[in-house]
């Protein structure tokens, strides 16, 4: 049975509705930390704002903390309400989505230490153009991912998956050029690698993204989407809407 | 918290106190009650057994009285009090009983020798004993000695003992069989002889007891002289000490206990009413017990719980209500006239017009007690019944149990102690029933007990005694009421210690059921 | 909403008891309404729904304990085996030793503990005491009772706690070696010990009879259940292998009850 964002606020005990809604806040206040280090990172790197750099870097033991904290959360539904069916799986979801959220916050940290490193340097490193257009596209990932989880949108769920794959293309193409410009000039080398580095955690944010789009779908179709093929992804879920 | 709440509080304690000390009042009240008639009995009704001691009285007038003082009151006019004593001698008094003021009694003394006889007929006579006759023909000889009369008696009375004991041996082991085997083949001539032998030895026998005459002689010197014979007890209360009265209340309680009554039934023994009520009793029970069981089990287990049953139940219930007269009448009509009569038609027609089952007996008597306590064993019964849980019968059918086996494997011994309460209730209510049994087939005087060595053994046509009829007897048709108030009150308690005995077997049986597998506690 | 066909992965010929379009009322009020299902051999299979949905009802009409109750009418087909249980030249009493039964109240009858175990097999007779006391010893070691009581047999039943007195039924059950037990809330008077017992043993027992179980107890259907059939006013709403029906059943009226919603 297919479950909309209403569905976990109708239990019999409203205890249980409201520790089920208390889930669901702090997971998307997680996640709109997670998404304002990542955009932090980004723009720390882009204005060479190495003071902002220092900021996010710092900023990510609260992300580890949340991440702790609605875990805490989790277990003591599990204990205390032994969910079923459709609360099993959101806690699930939430379980798995902190640990993808956690990543992405340890990705932006590492973003913002590259930037520091780069900014340091002083050099106009090349292959920013390709980092502003791959993080806008990342972030708009995640805030879909986000948005899907706030509202069980599986469409807009399967819309972040099929993103990935573009993401995935368009890091291939920024990688190969950045190769270039190692191979034509060789003191380029270090600040490419960093910039590589950027490109690379954010490649990975983009993937985390894909992780959470795919809890929506487990949560609100009970299907586990994970190690299928996208292309027939479609069609079945799909013929699973009800 | 608002005023009105505050004053309920605190008035529901006293009100609570109040109520308990209330049920706990009605709980003593009714203990000291039952407490106080149960020692009332039993002080009016063992204490006749005691041997009190006899006064010789000399009045102003010089009258001469010996007598047992029973009690003493005030004269109505207020001075002085006047005293009863109880003299005896009927035959040659005309009253027993005499009420004298206290104040004319001029010397009130104890005589080692005065005698109190318990005759057959007469009651007792007190007096002194002057000799005893040892052969008719012997003229009196005087005024002998007390002492030596009285050793004499003893002795005496011992020998008509043993005469009466060869008496009864040979009525029951000569006499009978020759008479039955006579009866049989009225030709077997060796039997008529023997028979005309044993008969003339009983003859003998007979007038040997016969022979033995006490010359007695009252306080005012008039002269008796009494046949050994109708003596049943002889004693000199005076001359007793206290161990021996006690020996002598024990021999009375156990003569009451276990012969036959006499004197019109104010003076004896009680046992044929004893075994009668007891056996009518156990009769009653073997026969309300199966019937109101098997009753029971129809109406809880077998019938269809509609309308009709809900009637029937009720009916059942109401029945416990109808007045055990109309039992009695239903009885007489029903088993005594038409059932009875019917059988003697057709399996006693020769004795006709003498009835054999056509009037009152054992067995019409249990018949209608049995029917009597019928509600109460069905309602004690099927309360049992319907006690036991269902999932106890469906734990059963689910073994493959069909109903029959369902229903005696575990309803039946699940339902045994409510159905032996139900049978306690019934003996309760059977033994202390009188007024049924005084139309099918209780008698005031049946010395026969209803069992024993003839063939069938129990003799279910028999009239029989009942300890309640006999109180009901000797309250109100004795020859001297006043005389036999203690023998009724002594019944009464005995017909109490009987109910008692009966119930406390049941109880007995109940529990030893109820406890081969401990009850469980959640019950 | 409209009923779906359950959800059947087990071949027609692995289902021991087939319903086919049952409905049975109490006078006039309906218990179950065209109920048709498969309960598959071997495996345990729980029957769930609210107070009153006729999940008792139907589990009593499997070994016919309904003959009892004259009010009750029924439609529709039971076959056990195939064998349509109504039919005239089925006995009852076979029927019901064939189709054993616990009870939610542990209902040993005031005997010995022996005596309890042997009633079934005293019914038919023809044993042996030497095979009757064996029986008796497999039994009890079935219903892992054995080992408590082996020193008592002569003891009152009555004399056992909830819990062992409800794996004596089932040993009692067991001894006269049914298809199929049939357990009708059999945990819900006893305490969380003794149900991990019981909830243990029904499992150990799977691989030689079938059971069906009746609970109120969800959680209690999840672990010992290889299939759960939701049942809602004498209706089967849905019937699913268990890990399916509780991670993710297809109906929202399920759902709604597997997680405590209001409906």
């Amino acid at each position: 049975m297919d479950i909309t964002s209403e569905t976990h606020s109708q239990h019999i005990s409203r205890q249980f509705n409201q520790e089920l809604e208390e889930l669901k806040t702090h997971l998307m206040t997680m996640g709109g930390l997670v998404e304002q280090q990542v955009q932090q990172a980004i723009q720390a790197l882009l204005d060479g704002d190495s003071r902002l750099a220092e900021q996010v870097s710092e900023g990510d033991h609260l992300v580890n903390e949340m991440q702790l904290k609605i875990d805490d959360e989790c277990t003591r539904v599990l204990a205390r309400r032994q969910p079923a069916a459709s609360d099993l799986r959101l806690v699930l979801a939430v379980i798995r989505a902190t640990a993808d959220l956690e990543r992405i916050g340890d990705e932006a940290s590492k973003i913002a230490r590259n930037a520091m490193t780069l900014i340091e340097s002083g050099n106009g490193a090349r292959g920013l153009v390709e980092v502003r257009h791959i993080s806008e596209h990342v972030r708009k990932m995640l805030r879909d991912a986000l948005t899907a989880f706030a509202r069980f949108d599986t469409e807009l769920a399967l819309k972040v998956v099929h993103e990935d794959d573009a993401v995935d293309d368009e890091y291939g193409s920024a990688m190969r050029s950045l190769m270039t410009f190692m191979m034509e000039d060789n003191r380029a080398i270090g600040p490419v690698l960093s910039v590589m580095w950027i490109l690379r955690a954010l490649e990975r944010v983009g993937d985390h993204a894909d992780n959470l789009a795919e809890y929506v779908i487990y949560l609100v179709k009970g299907l586990d989407i994970r190690h299928m093929d996208p292309e027939q992804l479609d069609e079945d879920a799909l013929t699973r809407k009800g | 918290m608002s005023a009105v709440r505050a004053a309920l509080q605190r008035r529901r304690p006293r009100a609570e106190g109040a109520g308990a000390w209330l049920a706990a009042g009605c709980v003593a009240l009714s203990l000291l009650l039952l407490g106080a008639l149960l020692l009332l009995i039993a002080v009016r009704g063992l204490g006749h057994f005691w041997p009190a001691s006899v006064s010789l009285v000399e009045l102003d007038d010089g009258r001469r009285l010996a007598g047992r003082a029973v009690r003493e009151l005030p004269l109505p006019d207020g001075e002085g009090r006047e005293r009863l004593y109880f003299t005896g001698n009927r035959g040659l008094d005309g009253q027993v009983w005499h009420w004298l003021p206290v104040a004319r009694i001029v010397a009130e003394s104890r005589p080692r020798d005065l005698v109190v006889l318990e005759r057959r007929r007469w009651g007792d006579f007190i007096g002194r004993l002057v000799a005893v006759e040892p052969a008719p023909d012997a003229v009196a000889a005087g005024a002998g000695n007390g002492a030596t009369a009285w050793a004499q008696l003893e002795a005496r009375l011992a020998a008509l003992e043993r005469l009466r004991e060869a008496r009864d041996t040979l009525q029951r082991e000569t006499i009978r069989p020759l008479a039955r085997r006579l009866e049989a083949d009225p030709g077997d001539g060796e039997a008529r002889r023997a028979l005309a032998a044993a008969t003339a030895r009983a003859a003998r026998l007979r007038a040997a007891m016969d022979e033995t005459i006490l010359v007695l002689e009252s306080v005012d010197g008039r002269r008796l002289r009494q046949p050994l014979d109708e003596v049943l007890a002889a004693r000199r209360p005076n001359a007793l000490s206290t161990w021996e009265k006690l020996a002598a209340w024990m021999q009375g309680v156990w003569r009451f206990l276990s012969e036959g009554p006499s004197a019109a039934n104010s003076a004896g023994g009680v046992w044929p009413a004893i075994f009668g009520t007891v056996l009518m009793v156990l009769v009653m029970s073997l026969l309300v017990t199966p019937f109101g069981v098997l009753a029971a089990f129809y109406l809880n287990e077998v019938a269809h719980q509609g309308r009709l049953t809900r009637l029937v139940r009720i009916a059942v219930r109401n029945l416990a209500g109808v007045p055990s007269i109309v039992y009695g009448v239903f009885g007489l009509g029903v088993f005594v006239y038409g059932l009875g009569g019917t059988l003697d038609e057709w399996f006693f027609s020769d004795a006709l017009p003498t009835p054999t089952f056509g009037t009152g007996g054992l067995l019409w008597a249990s018949l209608t007690l049995a029917l009597l306590t019928l509600p109460v064993v069905i309602v004690a019964s099927e309360e049992g019944l319907a006690r036991i849980p269902d999932h106890q019968r469906e734990g059963a059918l689910a073994l493959g149990a069909t109903r029959l086996e369902m229903l005696g494997r575990v309803v039946l011994p699940m339902a045994v102690p409510a159905m032996l309460t139900g049978v306690i209730l019934a003996i309760a209510r059977a033994a202390g029933e009188v007024v049924p049994l005084m139309l099918v087939g209780v008698a005031k005087l049946a010395p026969q007990i209803p069992v024993d060595g003839d063939f069938p053994f129990l003799h279910l046509d028999r009239k029989f005694m009942h300890l309640g009829y006999h109180i009901y007897g000797a309250a109100f048709h004795g020859d001297d009421v006043q005389a036999a108030m203690p023998l009724v009150f002594a019944t009464a308690l005995l017909l109490v210690l009987v109910i008692l005995v009966l119930n406390l077997t049941a109880i007995f049986l109940r529990h030893h059921v109820s406890t081969r597998h401990a009850a469980p506690s959640r019950r | 909403m409209s009923v779906r066909g359950p959800i059947i992965d087990f071949p027609p010929e692995a289902s021991c008891f087939d319903l086919e379009g049952l409905s049975l009322a109490y006078g006039e009020t309906p218990a179950l309404q065209e109920l048709t299902l498969r309960v598959p051999r071997h495996r345990v299979t729980a029957f769930i729904g609210p107070s009153g949905c006729g999940k008792s009802t139907l589990l009593r009409a499997l070994n016919r304990l309904h003959d009892l109750n004259e009010s009750v009418s029924r439609r529709g087909r039971i076959r056990l085996e195939g064998q349509d249980i109504h039919a005239p030249e089925v006995a009852v009493d076979e029927l019901r030793r064939r189709v054993g039964m616990v009870f939610q109240t542990p209902n040993p009858f005031p005997m010995s503990i022996y005596d309890n175990v042997a009633f079934g097999l005293r019914l038919r007779g023809g044993l042996t005491r030497r095979r009757r006391d064996d029986i008796v010893e497999w039994a009890l070691s079935a219903a892992a009772l054995w080992d408590e009581v082996k020193d008592r047999l002569r003891a009152s039943a009555w004399s056992l706690s909830g819990g062992q007195q409800q794996r004596l039924v089932i040993a009692r059950t067991l001894a006269v070696k049914p298809e199929v037990l049939l357990l009708d809330e059999p945990a819900s008077a006893l305490d969380p010990i003794s149900t991990l017992k019981i909830e243990d043993l029904i499992r150990s027992l799977k691989g030689q009879l079938t059971l069906v179980l009746v609970t109120h107890n969800m959680q209690q259907a999840a672990r010992v259940s290889d299939y759960t059939a939701f049942l809602q006013q004498g209706r089967l709403v849905e019937y699913a292998p268990t890990d399916t029906l509780f991670t993710n059943p297809r109906l929202a009226r399920t759902e709604n009850y597997i997680t405590g919603r209001m409906a």
